[in-house]
Order: C-alpha cells, then sequence, then structure tokens
C-alpha cells in the first residue's frame, strides 16, 4: 500500500501516469474497462519516522510514566501523566497518552474515534410499528417501546441524525395502544359487570 | 478531551446505497455524509451504525470503474416490460388477467424508468495509505461527479493544492528512483508491490 502506483480495481493492472487527473473515463491499459482516476499530493507524501523515544541518561531526568528508562517529553493533555515520543498519541493538537485515547475511545468521549452506535430511537420506533400487524402483541411492546424510549433518551444518538423524532413517534405510538388497550379493559370490565347484574 | 457536546455537523452526500451482492444489499445499507474535514461513510444495518472517516488530508486517490450493469439492466427490464405489455394487449378481453399483467409491466417500466434517470453504473474505490475501500452508494456515474466535484476542492485545500501531471510524473520517478538497484538479471527489485521492469 506504501507504493504510489494505483491498480485496476477489475484487473489489478498498473495504472500508467496518463490515467491519472483526466477529465473524462479513459481506458485501462490492461482490460480497457473505463476509468476515471484522481491522485492527490497525499499519494507521494513520504510516511514520517517514526520516533521510538529517547533513553534516560541523567538520573533525576522526568521519565516516561509507560516506559520509566525513556525519557518524558511532554505531559499527556488529559490525565497530565509525563509520556516518552513513542507514548505521544497527537489528536486534533491535542496530545494524549495511549491510556486516556484507549478510554476516552470505549467511553464515547472521542467521537472521532467512535465507530460503532446503536439506534436505540429506530429499535423503539420498530417496536411501536411492527407489532401493530399482529395487535395482540401490542399489549407487551408498548411497555417496552416506553422503557426503551424513557431509558435510552439520552444515550448517544446516531453521529449524523441527531434529531429525536423516532423517540417522540415511538411514544406516541406506545401510548395510544396502551390507551387502546386500557379502553378495552375497561370497556369488558364494565360490559361483564353489567351482564352479570343483568342475570 | 472532547467531550459530548462536540457535535459535528454533517451534511449528506448521498443516500444509502447497498453494496454489491444480493445477500448484502439486504443486511447493511450505506451513506456517505460531508463532515468539515473528512468523509464520513455510514454502514447501517437498521438497529446499528459503523463509521469509517476518510480524513480529506490522508485520501491519496479516487478510482471510479465505470461497469456494464447499467446496459445489462436496461436491457433485461427492457425485455421483461415489453413482453408484459404484449401479454397485456392479448389478455384485454380477459379484463382481471388484462390488470394484473399491466400492472406487472407499470412495475418493470417503472424500474427501467428508474434506471435510465440513474444513467450508467460505476464502481468508485478510496484510497488511503493504509486502504482501499468502496464506496458503494457511488454506484452511479452522475452522481459520483457530482459528489467528486463536492469533496475535490476540499481534499486539495486539505494537502495544500492540486497535483500537476508534472508533479505525478516527477512523484512517481522520484519515490522509484532512490532505491533502484539493478540485480544481476538486469531488473530492478526495489518493492514487493512493483513489477519489476527492465532498466534502460
Amino acid at each position: 500500500m506504501s507504493s504510489p502506483l494505483i491498480q485496476c480495481p477489475a484487473c489489478r493492472a498498473w495504472l500508467m501516469e496518463g490515467v491519472f487527473n483526466q477529465p473524462e473515463f479513459t481506458p485501462c491499459p490492461a482490460c480497457g474497462l473505463p476509468l476515471l482516476t484522481e491522485v492527490f499530493p497525499a499519494l507521494f507524501r513520504k510516511a514520517g519516522a517514526v520516533q521510538s523515544g529517547q533513553a534516560v541518561l541523567v538520573e533525576g531526568e522526568s521519565s516516561c510514566f509507560f516506559h520509566p528508562q525513556k525519557k518524558a517529553v511532554l505531559p499527556c493533555d488529559s490525565c497530565g501523566r509525563f509520556m516518552c515520543a513513542l507514548c505521544d498519541c497527537t489528536l486534533h493538537g491535542q496530545h494524549l497518552c495511549p491510556t486516556c485515547l484507549e478510554a476516552g475511545k470505549t467511553k464515547g468521549k472521542i467521537k472521532s474515534l467512535e465507530n460503532q452506535r446503536t439506534r436505540y430511537d429506530q429499535i423503539a420506533l420498530s417496536l411501536a410499528i411492527l407489532p401493530l400487524l399482529i395487535f395482540y402483541f401490542t399489549l407487551i411492546t408498548a411497555p417496552m417501546t416506553l422503557f426503551i424510549a424513557i431509558r435510552y433518551w439520552n444515550a448517544p444518538m446516531s453521529v449524523v441524525r441527531t434529531n429525536k423524532i423516532r423517540f417522540i413517534l415511538a411514544i406516541l405510538i406506545a401510548v395510544l395502544q396502551i390507551a387502546g388497550w386500557t379502553i378495552l379493559f375497561i370497556f369488558l370490565a364494565t360490559h361483564h359487570g353489567n351482564r352479570v347484574r343483568h342475570n | 478531551m472532547e467531550t459530548g457536546s462536540d457535535i459535528i455537523k454533517y451534511k449528506r452526500l448521498t443516500r444509502s446505497g447497498a453494496r454489491s451482492g444480493f445477500a448484502a444489499a439486504f443486511q447493511t445499507r450505506t451513506s456517505l455524509w460531508l463532515g468539515p474535514d473528512h468523509l464520513l461513510s455510514v454502514e447501517s444495518t437498521g438497529y446499528t451504525e459503523n463509521y469509517k472517516r476518510f480524513y480529506f488530508r490522508d485520501i491519496q486517490a479516487i478510482v471510479v470503474q465505470g461497469t456494464r450493469n447499467y446496459q445489462a439492466l436496461t436491457g433485461i427490464l427492457s425485455i421483461f416490460a415489453v413482453i408484459l405489455i404484449l401479454v397485456t394487449f392479448f389478455s384485454m378481453p380477459n379484463y382481471p388477467f388484462a390488470i394484473f399483467f399491466g400492472i406487472l409491466a407499470g412495475v418493470f417500466l417503472m424500474f427501467l424508468s428508474l434506471n435510465l434517470i440513474g444513467g450508467p453504473t460505476c464502481k468508485t474505490f478510496l484510497r488511503t495509505a493504509v486502504q482501499i475501500e468502496q464506496l458503494p452508494p457511488l454506484g452511479r456515474v452522475r452522481k459520483t461527479r457530482t459528489v467528486l466535484k463536492k469533496i475535490h476542492p476540499l481534499i486539495v485545500a486539505a494537502q495544500g493544492g492540486e497535483l500537476s501531471p508534472e508533479a505525478i510524473s516527477a512523484g512517481l520517478r522520484e519515490w522509484s528512483e532512490p532505491s533502484s538497484q539493478p540485480t544481476a538479471s538486469g531488473t530492478v527489485e526495489d518493492d514487493p508491490n512493483v513489477p519489476p521492469r527492465l532498466m534502460p
């Protein structure tokens, strides 16, 4: 992958420079399939050398929290622990130690590292709507919908859809279903009571 | 450290598109979103979402490969639509059959129209230093061109300028020259990813 040469996605042939950044589709030199290839300066950027951290030379010199034998170069912006050049993880201009980076990822504090979310709003809405096909199920699913909607109201939403419209709809539908069942039970109870009194 | 209040506003670039493959099409849908400094690919199963971020500064290349699915789909749908229209026409005296086949023909005509409106098909791949990722929502040339028109200036701005044809040639030359040492057989074996080539 470090090579700046690009392969044709279909035949895996190496593409020549005449194919790059053309305004129209150009046939692949090997298979003839039309290709539109846009390349950017990052293709030729050389990977920077990885710093391994300098060893502590003078006794009493600040050392890395994670590698005591290595010289500390800066503190973590989150926890303040001293870090060597190897442990310094730069993210959005902040210098973080690996522990804070991992904690930030797992706890969802660093948004740009989050790579999965559960759509509780979609789950609640589906639970409110789908059982309507066999409406007896709504007796169980309506309270479940309400529980999910209330329990996860403040849980992180989708990264791209941030409104709570699905939760609101789910709650409304669930409340209507519960109201419907309540009315039905009251009606049955009163109807049954009247019949017993008449007899 | 960042907090939960750092909400990035994304702008939708494409509607959800399915990965190629019949089963996958029903399992996951992928959409593309434009962030302030990156492209966000959202793969959704309906109840969970997986995110992939492609930072503009890291994008090395975007390769669009034209496919023949458009022609194939147009041909198949046209044949079915014509057959169903003929069946509808010949079953006119029998109204229930005519209505049934008429509706079927209408469905095929609708898919045919959608295919024609969508235009030629393609597969789009995005390359960074460590991955080559297919972008399923960019499956039509017209849509892909529109998206490329939007993101191209952002990528160029993030990487400090456009690559000229001379810069591409120079980059390829510069990259291949330093460690190129002819072997005893007269070929260059500087990188296992590159096919060996004869020295001039």
